[in-house]
């Protein structure tokens, strides 16, 4: 009697560790946002026309704020994040990636494009009027100014360098921090594309 | 397999099942939902300075609506926000920041002298108050109408239609509470509560306890 009283106490203990192990809850590597209402949509100009937030429903997407003069920010996050998406193989084409620009004076809708292919084909750089782009980083959260630059950048774009990242309906669910590493982005993104 | 196993088995469910539903109800930690991200904004400041959403990031930011020419009693909210600041000492914040940020929706009138003599009139700590608006009333309506969801409305006789309130925003910009003007509750003692809770998941939400702090959020233990 006492042996089984000690097996099943055993079992006990090895299920609860087995079960926190496997059930536990994913821990995100950002802020995860539990918002009510999908994110806020939007249109802007890429190099083969009108790109609209809501064109993507049914991907995960993940939106940047940048600009192609950017120093060292703006290169290392999408270099991150191509990573990432090459380390996930087939699954990294349920997620799109989007930079909105935050120097419409410079960054055409082709510069945007040359751009972004070095990083990844798939990645897609917009941009559009400043009053566009206002609106749109006032409601991502994305604070910019312009900031003194060398003379080969002329001026630079202070900006917040925040990732993040909209489910599969367009409700935000992500945001990283600046500094997050590629293995962290594909570990939440393919979390995201099992849900 | 034998008979034991089963029960070992039944048992392990059970009390997986019955930790969570009691996780649920008894509801050993409490949070504030991650409703939505803070808008990001640059404001002039009662002094003619500007105010940035980077520059007060890592406070804790009650923001309000507002302007300097709204009929007296005007909501009262200025009062709810001196009470809270007076009583600030009561929560446990951990050396957390808070800031208070009001912002006027008239800057045709709400010029920096208009909000310091405002402030002034308050007797207003404008090291922790600030007083701000901008002049692109375009920005201003998508930052306080569509990014903090407070409707207001000129009605061209010198007079604003305004829903007021306050949103409480974490620092990491996002907005974590929102309050509706109301007479019949205190504000204060909801914001002051709501300013502790969350100090304490800020404090304590690191490394294993980030876990719990996470189901939490999952199980929407949020606190009243």
């Amino acid at each position: 009697m006492k042996i089984k009283a000690a097996l099943i106490s055993l079992a006990i203990i090895l299920g609860l560790a087995v079960g926190f192990i496997f059930f536990r809850p994913h821990t995100f590597h950002g802020s995860v946002i539990q918002s009510p209402e999908p994110a806020f949509d939007f249109t802007l100009s890429g190099s083969n026309g009108d790109v609209s937030l809501s064109d993507f429903r049914g991907k995960v997407v993940l939106i940047y704020f940048g600009y192609t003069f950017c120093p060292d920010i703006c290169p290392g996050t999408l270099a991150n994040v191509a990573q990432a998406l090459r380390s996930m193989g087939d699954k990294a084409e349920e997620v799109q990636l989007i930079m909105v620009s935050l120097d419409p004076e410079r960054d055409t809708p082709e510069k945007l494009a040359e751009y972004m292919g070095h990083f990844d084909p798939s990645f897609i750089g917009i941009t559009g009027t400043k009053a566009q782009i206002d609106e749109v980083t006032a409601l991502y959260g994305i604070f910019y100014q312009k900031a003194e630059g060398s003379e080969a950048t002329n001026y630079l774009i202070d900006h917040t360098a925040t990732l993040m990242v909209l489910d599969r309906e367009g409700f935000l669910k992500l945001v990283f921090p600046y500094g997050v590493t590629s293995e962290e982005i594909a570990d939440d993104l393919k979390y995201m594309l099992r849900q | 397999m034998n008979k034991t196993v089963f029960n070992a088995i039944y048992i392990i469910a059970g009390s997986l099942v019955l930790s969570i539903f009691a996780f649920k109800v008894f509801q050993p930690i409490q949070v504030l939902p991650r409703m939505r991200l803070a808008p990001a904004y640059s404001f002039i400041d009662q002094n003619g300075q500007p105010l940035t959403s980077e520059t007060l990031r890592g406070h804790f930011i009650l923001y309000s609506f507002t302007y300097t020419h709204c009929p007296a009693p005007c909501y009262n909210s200025n009062d709810t926000i001196k009470e809270i600041q007076s009583r600030l000492s009561e929560v446990d914040l951990g050396g957390i920041p808070v800031s208070f940020v009001t912002i006027s929706i008239d800057p045709d009138r709400d010029t920096p002298e208009a909000l310091k003599a405002y402030g002034d009139a308050l007797n207003a700590d404008f090291s922790q108050w600030h007083f701000v608006t901008t002049d692109n009333k375009a920005l201003l309506k998508t930052i306080v109408g569509a990014g903090f969801e407070t409707y207001y409305e000129d009605k061209g006789n010198g007079e604003f239609a305004l829903d007021p309130g306050f949103v409480l925003v974490d620092g990491w910009g996002i907005i974590r509470s929102e309050y509706r003007y109301t007479t019949e509750v205190s504000d204060a003692d909801r914001i002051l509560r709501h300013l502790g809770v969350l100090a304490e998941e800020v404090q304590n939400s690191t490394g294993t306890t980030k876990l719990a702090y996470e189901a939490a959020h999952l199980f929407l233990c949020y606190a009243p």
